[in-house]
């Protein structure tokens, strides 16, 4: 069998990179059970984190169907190498060099909800690296929040590959961004599923982000509320929310929640979350409700 | 009664499965009457699926005078209120829904789950 080519691009966060990554996937989705996938970096001069993380799991989904990913590290630019080994990605590409403590965020693959593992991830090498002043509670809050992405992508996505995630800190503009991605069934395919019937993709992603739905699977108690509290704090904070899941896409900011409708996708979830980290700009959640619990 | 929850969960009260660690803790005595005290002091981090499961359901057999007379929450923090307010706001929702209405929501979860 002849290998597949893979020609990775420059690879930013707008749409259009998007289209790239789910182009990717296409290819190999098409080469099918047991491919040879030579990744091949020639033409890409930038890597965005959620680039990272998609093309980790792409890798791993290429293994968990009995192929062969191979990373071709000569085409690799010197700077994007370097970031790649910092952060802990060459073991993906089967290369034996530690990771170290430098200005990257790590890239990591969890293949279950470790949620200690994933807390302190968040906390250590996400929030607390020193690059921001975060106080100890805000730190709690925002680490609560994000959890809720991998919660959901590790409740809902089924996916059997687990769970992809990279960051990256913004010096200039004192923002923090995460992205994960999962290789699961998408969250409008749940959607669809739940409700018995065709939904567009944005309606279902839609439906997804309103209060109190949820597609979890096990009965019989009331759930949700994770991606509800999510989309709250980002708006007040000024933080940037997009969620690219099968044919549906949304994004929360300041500026209101936007649903749309996707052409060209993949089979999955990618999440990327932009925080601004002046923690002066935070609203913590100081007002303690007067009204009983219950 | 009083569970000591960073005991029980650690420093992180965040997913469903040590949600129901407290919910098999507290479900029977709080329907035999007896008080408990959720005392959160420690705990760090929280989420929703952690309320939903250990605190939300709750209401499937409880009303809220008695919750409030018998389920005590002390050294909570604010984001943890926060989590926990909406939780329960949705929780009851769900519960005050026609058991009809409720079923079919069920239904329609159950049925897809099998299918899947």
């Amino acid at each position: 069998m002849m290998p597949l080519k893979l020609c990775i691009p420059l690879l930013n966060d707008k749409r259009q990179d998007f289209n790239k990554l789910a182009h990717l996937w296409q290819q190999v989705d098409a080469a099918g059970e047991k491919a040879h996938v030579h990744f091949d970096f020639s033409n890409c001069d930038f890597l965005r984190p959620n680039a990272v993380a998609f093309l980790g799991g792409l890798a791993r989904l290429i293994e968990y169907r009995g192929g062969l990913p191979q990373f071709e590290t000569g085409t690799i630019r010197q700077e994007i190498k370097t970031n790649l080994y910092q952060n802990g990605f060459a073991n993906v590409m089967r290369i034996d060099s530690p990771s170290w403590d430098g200005n990257s965020i790590p890239y990591r693959e969890d293949s279950h909800e470790d949620q200690n593992s994933i807390v302190h991830y968040l906390k250590s090498n996400w929030l607390g690296k020193g690059w921001i002043n975060v106080a100890p509670t805000l730190a709690n809050e925002i680490a609560g929040q994000m959890w809720e992405i991998y919660t959901n992508a590790f409740e809902h996505s089924q996916s059997a590959i687990g769970v992809f995630s990279c960051g990256q800190y913004f010096p200039k503009s004192h923002e923090l961004l995460l992205a994960v991605a999962d290789f699961g069934v998408g969250i409008p395919s749940n959607v669809r599923h739940h409700a018995g019937k065709p939904i567009h993709g944005k309606e279902a992603m839609r439906w997804a982000f309103a209060p109190g739905n949820t597609t979890a699977r096990e009965l019989p108690f009331p759930r949700g509320m994770g991606l509800d509290l999510l989309k709250e704090f980002i708006r007040i904070n000024h933080g940037h929310l997009e969620i690219y899941s099968k044919d549906g896409y949304a994004r929360v900011d300041s500026k209101g929640e936007v649903y749309e409708n996707l052409t060209n996708f993949f089979d999955g979830t990618l999440v990327q979350v932009r925080l601004v980290c002046d923690d002066t700009l935070y609203l913590l959640s100081n007002e303690q409700e007067s009204s009983p619990f219950f | 009664m009083q569970i000591k929850v960073k005991e029980l969960v650690g420093e992180n009260a965040m997913t469903k499965a040590d949600g129901e660690k407290v919910y098999s803790l507290i479900h029977e005595p709080l329907i035999e009457g007896q008080t408990v005290e959720l005392d959160f002091e420690g705990v760090e981090v929280f989420a929703s699926p952690f309320f939903n499961a250990g605190v939300g359901r709750l209401y499937a057999d409880l009303q809220s005078d008695a919750l409030n007379a018998g389920l005590k929450i002390n050294h909570l923090s604010s984001f943890g209120q926060r989590v926990l307010h909406r939780v329960l706001d949705n929780a009851k929702e769900y519960y005050l829904a026609s058991p009809a209405h409720r079923q079919a929501i069920d239904r329609i979860v159950q049925d897809t789950a099998s299918a899947m």
